[in-house]
């Protein structure tokens, strides 16, 4: 069960930065938004990190050494967040998905999505 | 003798903003005596909510300041969670926002500009926020302005203008469910953080660039640069020492959407508030017709500060 949800949230995460990087006017936004972003699956202790830099969106198994950012939910609320299935602003709210970093930084994030997903 | 009088009425505009800029002033109004009062919580919402409840039913109307019940862009509402809970918290005494008048006061000022040649075809505007003002961004691209709309720059940090009006259309579209839930001073600067001006030079380069600073004044002056040396303003809210910053800071005009009382350039929320006690109807159950007959017969044209002498009209 861990590995699958593993699994997913690494597939998810993997399509958000590939959304990110195939979206030209998204990398122009984003050009000077060099961030360290640590995503965390509590649940199934599984980490990953997200690597803003220059526009362009990678992504790294583990943690990192230090983050600008730390995203923290189960591993099914941050794929359903990846995927774009739910906005990051639903369960932030419902305090099942946590973020740490600066207001700017969420409101990024949080905008990345918007962009790639919202109609 | 009984003496044949109408009872003043009573508008007030609660603002999210810094209390610093709260006045009270009393004016005409279609032969109405209207007093008006903008009282700022510095940012409080709660504080802010309290007040709604203890002046609702005590005035005509109520405006709020420093925050939107929703903006309007290209006809379609787009409700922003905390404006619509501080309007729910009165019952009797309508609330507005300032959306009203900025989809046409704002328009036909800006079309006023035209007229006296201050805009006119190929001239460069910056409008620091363009969703919460679309009157005006559509205005100003009908004038064949070269617009930067300033909205993600200025709202959310990103460096990046947008230059249409279906960019606009765009990003409040897809930002139509986070405008319900993200709290609002993550969007926009209220309480003391609107007096705090912060020179950043990402910021900078789009004063400098354009020939017009438009939009809201307290982004405009939050990142307004020491020098804007021939540059042109397009706002409201302004008091005497806003007015005397952006001289000092070398504008060559200023001018303001909402009519002038003694120093004082009133919010769009308490204009249109007093409008609303005066009509006796809020006015969105008005024809945009109705409201810019209203708005004529009112003589509210906008007012222009020059401050230099013009050396005649270069386009």
């Amino acid at each position: 069960m861990s590995t699958n949800l593993g699994e997913d949230l690494k597939d998810s995460l993997e399509k958000f930065a590939k959304d990110c990087n195939s979206n030209e006017r998204l990398m122009v936004m984003n050009k000077d938004w060099n961030r360290v972003i640590h995503v965390c699956a509590s649940d199934i202790k599984c980490d990953y990190t997200l690597v803003s830099k220059d526009g362009s969106i990678s992504l790294t198994p583990g943690k990192p050494s230090s983050a600008d950012m730390v995203v923290q939910s189960s591993a099914e609320i941050l794929t359903s967040v990846f995927y774009g299935e739910v906005s990051p602003n639903e369960p932030y709210n419902e305090g099942t998905l946590r973020v740490q970093g600066s207001e700017q930084d969420v409101l990024r994030l949080d905008f990345i999505t918007a962009m790639l997903w919202e109609e | 003798m009984s003496e044949n009088t109408i009872d003043p009425k009573n508008v007030i505009s609660i603002s999210l903003g810094s209390s610093s800029g709260d006045f009270s002033r009393t004016i005409i109004l279609n032969g109405l005596t209207v007093n008006l009062k903008r009282e700022g919580t510095n940012g409080d919402l709660e504080h802010a909510k309290e007040k709604v409840r203890l002046v609702d039913g005590c005035v005509d109307a109520i405006g709020l300041g420093g925050i939107d019940i929703c903006l309007r862009v290209r006809g379609e509402k787009f409700f922003i969670g905390e404006g619509l809970k501080l309007a729910e918290q009165a019952h009797v005494s309508p609330v507005v926002d300032g959306s009203g008048l900025k989809d046409t006061l704002e328009r036909s000022v800006t079309r006023n500009l035209v007229e006296a040649g201050l805009i006119y075809p190929g001239i460069k505007v910056l409008m620091v926020n363009a969703l919460d003002r679309f009157g005006m961004a559509e205005a100003l691209i009908e004038a064949g302005c070269i617009c930067q709309f300033g909205d993600l720059i200025f709202n959310l940090g990103i460096d990046y203008p947008l230059t249409t009006l279906n960019e606009l259309h765009e990003l409040a579209t897809k930002y139509r469910k986070r405008l319900l839930t993200t709290p609002f001073h993550m969007l926009y600067p209220t309480g003391s953080s609107q007096d705090e001006t912060i020179a950043n030079p990402n910021f900078a380069k789009y004063y400098l660039e354009n020939d017009v600073i438009a939009g809201d004044r307290h982004l405009i002056s939050k990142h307004l640069p020491n020098r804007i040396d021939g540059k042109g303003i397009l706002t409201n809210t302004t008091r005497e020492s806003v007015v005397k910053t952006f001289r000092d800071a070398g504008a060559t005009w200023l001018a303001t959407t909402t009519p002038e009382m003694e120093g004082v350039s009133g919010g769009t929320n308490l204009m249109e508030a007093a409008l609303t006690a005066v009509v006796g109807c809020r006015l969105e159950d008005l024809s945009v017709n109705e409201v810019t007959h209203l708005i004529e017969n009112l003589g509210w044209t906008g007012s222009i500060h020059p401050f230099t002498e013009r050396r005649g009209i270069e386009h």
